[in-house]
């Protein structure tokens, strides 16, 4: 089967350099919360705006209010990193790492901010090293901000074609956890497809 | 000597294949997507050894190891995983596991692997 010229074994190849990265970035983490996160499946869909805004929708409580940071990064692999935490898990982290009852908002965003560069600089960076390509970080932001308002945001929103790659970060006994979406779209779409396909030349000569 | 890889992709089964081919030729390897498979395959073909991934749909590998431990106590399992996080791997090492390697894995760590197992 083939998703916009992404045959099965792109998309294996994706789920499975994701994987590799995700465990890296869950590793860093742990450390970071002296606990032990749950590894996820990885989850990949090529879709048009439509279809990212309902995987959003059902993938992330739209109905609460959380934190999104967001952070761009170039090369011959590009996109959008995506993290959402909802305000309560952000709540948990704060408390986690600040060791208060009461962490300010402040406290709180700058424990978002910290989890954000931890996970993006480390997925990333894994994920185009396995593609033996390099990427130039952006400054991320972040804001509070409900569900609805992600999905309908005008910078979300100027994608056309796109590959969502999405995952779950989740550490249980710390009530923390989060969805991470990383964007490309349409010519890096391309880009991608040929980085996985030296990959797959490799593993088939 | 039949050697069992348990993975849900695909790609990585063959790559792990490909690189036991190259070092044991002669081995006959069989294959699983997921743990419960792998249980299955475990009681029927009794593989030398089992390359075992964690993170996968159905059964996970750290259900299927503590099944193929009480199969076979004495059990050669290797863990393949992304997953390095330390508590990770001092499950497995408890559940059973001889040991754990982080993906992706190469030849000359698989040639290092099977020099350590007892098969």
């Amino acid at each position: 089967m083939q998703q916009n010229g992404f045959t099965d074994d792109h998309l294996d190849m994706l789920r499975e350099l994701m994987n590799i990265a995700m465990g890296n970035a869950t590793a860093s983490i742990a450390d970071l919360l002296e606990a032990f996160g749950k590894m996820h499946i990885p989850q990949i869909l090529i879709s048009d705006m439509e279809g990212l805004a309902s995987y959003i929708q059902q993938t992330i409580s739209i109905d609460q209010r959380n934190y999104v940071t967001k952070q761009l990064f170039g090369g011959m692999f590009s996109g959008e990193f995506l993290f959402v935490i909802s305000e309560e898990s952000a709540l948990h982290l704060g408390h986690h790492l600040y060791d208060v009852d009461n962490p300010s908002d402040g406290d709180i965003l700058d424990a978002v901010i910290e989890l954000t560069n931890i996970l993006s600089a480390t997925m990333i960076s894994r994920l185009t090293e396995e593609l033996n390509t390099k990427v130039q970080f952006f400054v991320p932001s972040t804001e509070l901000i409900n569900g609805n308002a992600l999905i309908s945001q005008e910078d979300i929103m100027n994608y056309h074609r796109i590959i969502i790659i999405s995952t779950q970060m989740e550490f249980e006994h710390q009530n923390i956890n989060g969805h991470i979406f990383i964007l490309t779209k349409d010519g890096m779409i391309e880009s991608l497809k040929a980085l996985i396909d030296r990959k797959l030349e490799e593993l088939y000569a | 000597m039949k050697i069992l890889v348990v993975d849900d992709s695909k790609l990585a089964r063959l790559f792990l294949i490909k690189t036991l081919k190259e070092l044991e030729p002669g081995a006959e390897i069989l294959e699983a997507e997921n743990g419960l498979i792998a249980v299955e395959l475990f009681k029927t073909e009794k593989p030398s050894a089992v390359f075992l991934d964690l993170t996968m749909p159905v059964m996970d590998g750290y259900e299927a190891l503590k099944e193929i431990i009480k199969i076979d106590p004495n059990a050669q399992v290797v863990i393949v995983s992304a997953d390095i996080q330390a508590q990770a791997q001092s499950t497995v090492l408890e559940s059973g596991a001889k040991m754990m390697i982080p993906k992706p894995i190469n030849s000359e760590k698989m040639l290092s692997i099977l020099q350590q197992l007892s098969i």
